[in-house]
């Protein structure tokens, strides 16, 4: 959520710019671009002096932020700490919640990437992008911890992977069955899905509700026989009133192009 | 260049074997720089002072130290708990510290030392800890670590490919 309170940013302040790590505000200037007199904010990175103008009026729509202090970072800790935001095992769900946390869940986005890529890992060896994605997270999550704690980046790395990985003892191995989702949660989070989306508004009031849950578990084996329900009238070339014709293939394909199209929405 | 610098006398052929071993696992040269002075102050140090007092040698630019010490380092007290630290290093700097302190036998412990001095070197080259139990960059203070061998290159794939990026770059 973004904060109501308009960000007022000053030279030499350090502020954190989204997916790029702690910057600080070299100047702020005013500069024609186009025949319009505009402010620029201008950031440089820390970890290697690239520097970047943002107009003044996008940077709170970007989602540069300040920098946490040391509150946010026993909070970062804290979560780290407790037992919660175990990832999802849908691979879709998980890599878009996870660039959504990235670019405006701020410090605290940050450690559940690497807290819910880590726990997975403990399942599973994560995939390259995950892998990358989670090396990326704990990059800025190193800088920005070491900042909020005005300490070093080795104490800030060890900060929390004492928690992670605590001392004299190996990492659990994780089941399948320890990743399931009450069914409660999973409804909700089918809901938030269908509202982002803001498609299927009508669904909930001409379905029943028994039938959701048999489109959702498979879409894909819906879709796939289409074709050939289609081709199997056609080979006989019955005559449309014969009685002796395989009416079921006529029947099944009514419920299969419902759930394909149920399938396309979601 | 890796330079190691050692602050008490060592044997020369235990250097010249570490050296071997980080020259085989980061790709690029490694000798010893000799011996210096250690900064005042009593034991334990504090690792990160130390690392900073430290005196240099004549280096280049790109080159990057390894101090090695046999007295023993403070844990470290963060806000998550007391971290045991057997070694500090500049994050994407050139300075790094490895204590043998607590090895008896430095000759049948090289291997660990080296595991420990190859963990430091890589967060001078920017890696971060890993989650494979094999690499030396996964956490130092964690049964996993001490199990792991470096006889050779241990980092894992990920972290060998970034490291050859950004150690030859």
């Amino acid at each position: 959520m973004p904060d109501p309170a308009p960000l007022q940013l000053a030279v030499g302040e350090r502020v954190v710019y989204p997916n790029q790590g702690v910057c600080r505000v070299v100047s702020i200037e005013t500069k024609e671009v186009a025949g319009q007199r505009l402010n620029f904010v201008t950031l440089r990175r820390e970890e290697d002096g690239a520097v970047v103008m943002v107009p003044e009026s996008k940077v709170q729509s970007i989602g540069v932020r300040k920098v946490a202090g040391r509150s946010e970072a026993e909070r970062v800790v804290a979560f780290l700490r407790s037992d919660s935001d175990r990832a999802t095992l849908d691979w879709k769900q998980r890599a878009r919640t996870n660039v959504e946390r990235m670019s405006q869940g701020g410090i605290l986005g940050l450690a559940e990437v690497v807290k819910g890529l880590a726990v997975l890992s403990e399942l599973r060896p994560l995939p390259t992008k995950e892998r990358e994605l989670y090396d990326n997270a704990r990059h800025l999550l190193v800088a920005e911890l070491a900042a909020a704690l005005d300490g070093t980046p080795c104490d800030a790395e060890d900060t929390f992977d004492l928690v992670l990985f605590p001392p004299g003892r190996e990492r659990p191995k994780r089941t399948v069955e320890e990743f399931a989702r009450p069914p409660e949660e999973a409804d909700l989070e089918a809901i938030g899905d269908d509202l982002l989306d803001l498609e299927g508004e009508l669904e909930p009031q001409t379905e029943e509700g028994g039938e959701e849950p048999e489109e959702e578990e498979a879409p894909t084996p819906a879709a796939r026989p289409a074709p050939r329900a289609k081709k199997a009238p056609a080979k006989g070339r019955p005559h449309p009133k014969s009685k002796g014709r395989p009416k079921p293939a006529a029947k099944v394909r009514h419920p299969v192009k419902k759930k394909a199209k149920g399938a396309k929405k979601r | 260049m890796i330079r190691v610098v050692t602050f008490e006398p060592q044997d020369p052929k235990i250097v010249e074997r570490l050296c071997r071993l980080l020259y085989q696992a980061f790709g690029v040269g490694c000798d010893h720089a000799g011996e210096m002075p250690l900064p005042e102050g009593h034991p334990p140090f504090d690792a990160e002072a130390l690392a900073r007092a430290a005196p240099s040698p004549r280096v280049y630019t790109d080159d990057r130290l390894l101090y090695l010490t046999t007295r023993p380092l403070r844990e470290r007290s963060l806000v998550s708990g007391t971290a045991p630290t057997q070694g500090f290093a500049e994050y994407g700097g050139r300075r790094a510290l490895v204590s043998t302190a607590g090895i008896k036998d430095l000759e049948a412990s090289l291997k660990l030392v080296a595991r420990h001095a190859m963990h430091q070197l890589g967060h001078c080259w920017d890696l971060h800890h890993c989650l494979d139990p094999r690499c030396a960059m996964y956490p130092p203070w964690t049964p996993s670590f001490a199990a792991g061998d470096a006889v050779f290159d241990t980092f894992c794939r990920e972290k060998s490919e970034q490291k050859i990026r950004l150690a030859k770059s």
